[in-house]
């Protein structure tokens, strides 16, 4: 048995998922959180999954991510459609249910929200609301996660029937389109109801033709045509979808006026929103306080002052080298393991992996303040105040929350880009997201400052941020005038209600995301630190020798003279460069192996700045270029995702050092 | 008159949307902008470049040059 979770953008379809099937998608406070679909088992419900989509307005498609409802509904083999409703705003949330009860497949009507409706004085006649409608309903607050809620829904979905398909007064023009489209249907051998398709094909869904092979194809867009001149002569609408929507909402009116109640006079939650918007999309504060924000949450992750992270960091890199590695080292020698083998899990494996995961605490603050962030609904905000400066540079309002995504981690950063409606702007996002320093290559700049400025560590560590997001303009005003030219697209952004993070939910995040690092430490960089030891402790003339005849120092020697313009030639920064392509965690890893846990002896102070500038910009991490392949698909890009960075870490970093080195 | 001659707080009911392109206007419908709709302009932001317009409890916020395309009536 499966189920369809499909509904509006941000009226939580994922807290309703999580609440039913006990898993923890991540949820956040905007549109478009959700851009692949995901499946799992309802609780109480042996043998039913739900299939959570992302949230559509209506069931045509207008963005890439809008199709994969036209597609579930026309081409997947389901039981049922669940329909969430934002109950605060039932006039636009009900156009989607309306489309969906055309359908005439079982249904059951989700109204979310309940306290919060109430609190806005207001509830609904969940009974009248059904029987009006033919189908099944209930309202609840999926955030309350109630378990006889829980129960109730599985209850209901397990005697959920199909009631007839909803039948709304088109006018005559449509009904007429309607019944010509469903002749010309009758070629081919559909699942779907044809008058149902009729309607959406009048709608203008293109997914149909897309998804569905359709033979009198020409045929069927000349009758669309007819109709359209007829409803725009007869001055019935301004365009055909124009007329559909009207007959809608109308219905959806009347519905609305029968079934919400006002029980309580009280001050609509909008007005708080709104005082508080005046401060925070304020024209002279609104950016000063996003950057007081964006600082806060640094402060608190690395920072020494206020830094919990940085703190906690400390201790657990104490216990690490201190603690475990001496006992685990004595340990070893009382076995009478030692050379060899001895190097290689404690200046190998233990240098490597300790070396990362020593920074775990930071990267859970870090993870835990974004998620705090989005989940309060902050980020719409900060789309608007910035909308005016990053249009500027080719990009668009909404850029802003891949960006700030991306400084967690340029992967889910890029795959949120599909949020921004114009190819071109988010084709210059995707490719400028990587210079947006990743949390990831955190620990490069940590290592570096705490051994080369450590009296200047918020400024060097401000300074990197402020490379990389100076490259990330930059790089975006090139391409706008180059490859992606022609003028700016639209900004239509829907700014949700502020809603208060619930604590579960974001500590799950951060903690989910540590999960994740924990284990790519465990993997990736535990493979990676074994064999780099391993190569750089091998050789020609076999082991125990010196690295610098290793095989590691010959495959690298090829590449390094390249960088001796940079200040930083040595086999060991280099092999620790190309590493990083895997995991830019990496290089901090083999920095670690590779210099014996001296890493401050490889550089001078200027070659350490430019090592971390180059760092910091270089090719993106293999994941972010697999995500680039798969977003953008097209080789073409993302071969030159891989150069275009190279060549400009080169550039930058040479550059910082002919400036710096006539003072350093 | 449009959107932008409006004061803040000011409602209005939308005429037409005729001057948008086809593309835009399915997507203001989708969002919840529509002829006949009651509108009230909640505020201008970043000096008169954004206007955050409310519908039916929506709030929406676009540039000032699709708002000019906004026709209204008081």
């Amino acid at each position: 048995m499966i189920y369809l979770l499909a509904g509006n953008p941000n009226v939580g379809k994922s807290t309703f998922f999580n609440f039913m099937t006990l898993s923890h998608v991540h949820v956040g406070n905007y549109s478009g959180v959700t851009v692949e679909k995901r499946v799992h088992h309802i609780k109480h419900y042996e043998g039913a999954n739900l299939v959570d989509l992302p949230g559509t307005y209506n069931v045509s498609p207008s963005s890439e991510d809008e199709g994969v409802v036209t597609y579930s509904l026309l081409n997947e083999k389901y039981s049922g459609i669940i329909n969430i409703i934002d109950s605060t705003h039932l006039r636009r949330n009900l156009h989607l249910t309306v489309q969906l009860l055309e359908l005439g497949v079982p249904t059951l009507l989700v109204f979310n929200l309940r306290d919060a409706l109430r609190n806005n004085g207001y509830v609904i006649d969940i009974e009248k609301m059904a029987n009006k409608l033919k189908t099944n309903a209930v309202c609840i607050s999926a955030r309350e996660r109630n378990s006889e809620d829980r129960i109730n829904i599985s209850n209901k979905l397990k005697n959920l029937r199909a009631f007839k398909a909803l039948e709304l007064d088109y006018h005559p023009h449509i009904k007429w389109g309607i019944q010509r489209i469903r002749d010309l249907l009758r070629y081919d051998s559909l699942k779907v109801d044809k008058k149902w398709l009729a309607l959406q094909i009048l709608e203008g869904n293109e997914g149909i033709y897309k998804f569905l092979e359709i033979v009198k194809e020409e045929k069927i867009r000349a009758v669309v045509s007819e109709v359209e001149e007829k409803i725009i002569e007869d001055d019935v609408a301004l365009s055909l979808k124009g007329a559909i929507f009207n007959t809608r909402r109308e219905f959806i009116n009347s519905l609305v006026d029968e079934c919400l109640f006002q029980v309580e006079d009280k001050e609509h939650s909008k007005y708080f929103n709104q005082k508080i918007d005046r401060i925070l999309t304020h024209p002279g504060w609104g950016i000063p306080i996003f950057f007081a924000i964006m600082l806060v949450v640094y402060q608190l992750s690395f920072g020494k002052f206020l830094g919990l992270g940085a703190f906690l960091t400390s201790y657990l890199d104490y216990f690490w080298n201190e603690i475990l590695v001496f006992y685990l080292g004595n340990f070893l020698q009382l076995l009478g393991i030692t050379g060899f083998a001895y190097g290689l899990i404690i200046d190998g494996i233990m240098a490597g992996v300790g070396g990362i995961l020593v920074f775990l605490p930071q990267i859970i603050v870090l993870f835990f303040m974004l998620a705090l962030l989005e989940g309060t609904g902050y980020m719409a905000r900060v789309a608007i105040v910035m909308d005016r400066f990053l249009s500027k540079f080719g990009f668009n309002g909404k850029s802003i929350v891949p960006m700030i995504t991306g400084l967690g981690c340029t992967v889910p950063a890029i795959m949120a880009t599909r949020t921004i409606a114009d190819k071109k702007e988010r084709m210059i996002t995707i490719l400028t997201l990587p210079f947006i320093s990743c949390s990831a290559r955190l620990p490069i700049y940590v290592i570096f400052i705490s051994m080369f400025f450590d009296k200047y560590r918020a400024f060097v560590m401000l300074g990197i941020y402020l490379l990389g997001i100076t490259v990330t303009l930059v790089s975006a005003k090139i391409f706008s005038l180059s490859f992606f030219k022609g003028k700016g697209s639209k900004f239509l952004l829907e700014v949700p209600p502020y809603r208060m993070p619930q604590l579960r939910t974001i500590t799950y995040q951060a903690f989910e995301k540590a999960r994740r690092f924990v284990k790519k430490a465990g993997t990736y960089i535990l493979i990676g630190s074994i064999i780099l030891w391993l190569l750089s402790n091998t050789g020609f003339s076999g082991i125990n020798i010196d690295p610098k005849d290793s095989f590691l120092a010959d495959i690298a020697g090829l590449i390094s003279p390249l960088f001796i313009p940079l200040g930083f030639g040595e086999w060991q920064a280099t092999s620790s460069l190309i590493s990083g392509f895997l995991a830019k965690e990496i290089v901090v890893s083999s920095l670690n192996i590779l210099y014996l846990g001296d890493i401050a002896s490889g550089f001078t102070t200027l070659s350490a700045l430019t090592y971390v500038v180059f760092a910091s910009l270089y090719i993106p991490c293999i994941s972010t270029v697999a995500t680039i392949r798969s977003e953008t698909g097209s080789r073409k890009w993302t071969f030159f995702s891989i150069i275009y960075p190279f060549v400009v870490a080169y550039l930058v970093a040479l550059i910082v050092r002919l400036i710096l080195g006539l003072f350093i | 008159m449009n959107i932008t001659d409006l004061k803040k707080q000011e409602k209005a009911k939308i005429v037409s949307l005729k001057k948008f392109g086809k593309q835009f206007m399915d997507r203001l419908m989708d969002v919840g902008i529509y002829e006949s709709a009651e509108v009230t302009l909640l505020n201008i932001l970043a000096f008169d470049k954004l206007y955050l317009l409310e519908v039916d409890d929506i709030e929406i916020c676009l540039r000032k040059e699709d708002a000019l395309n906004i026709e209204v009536k008081q």
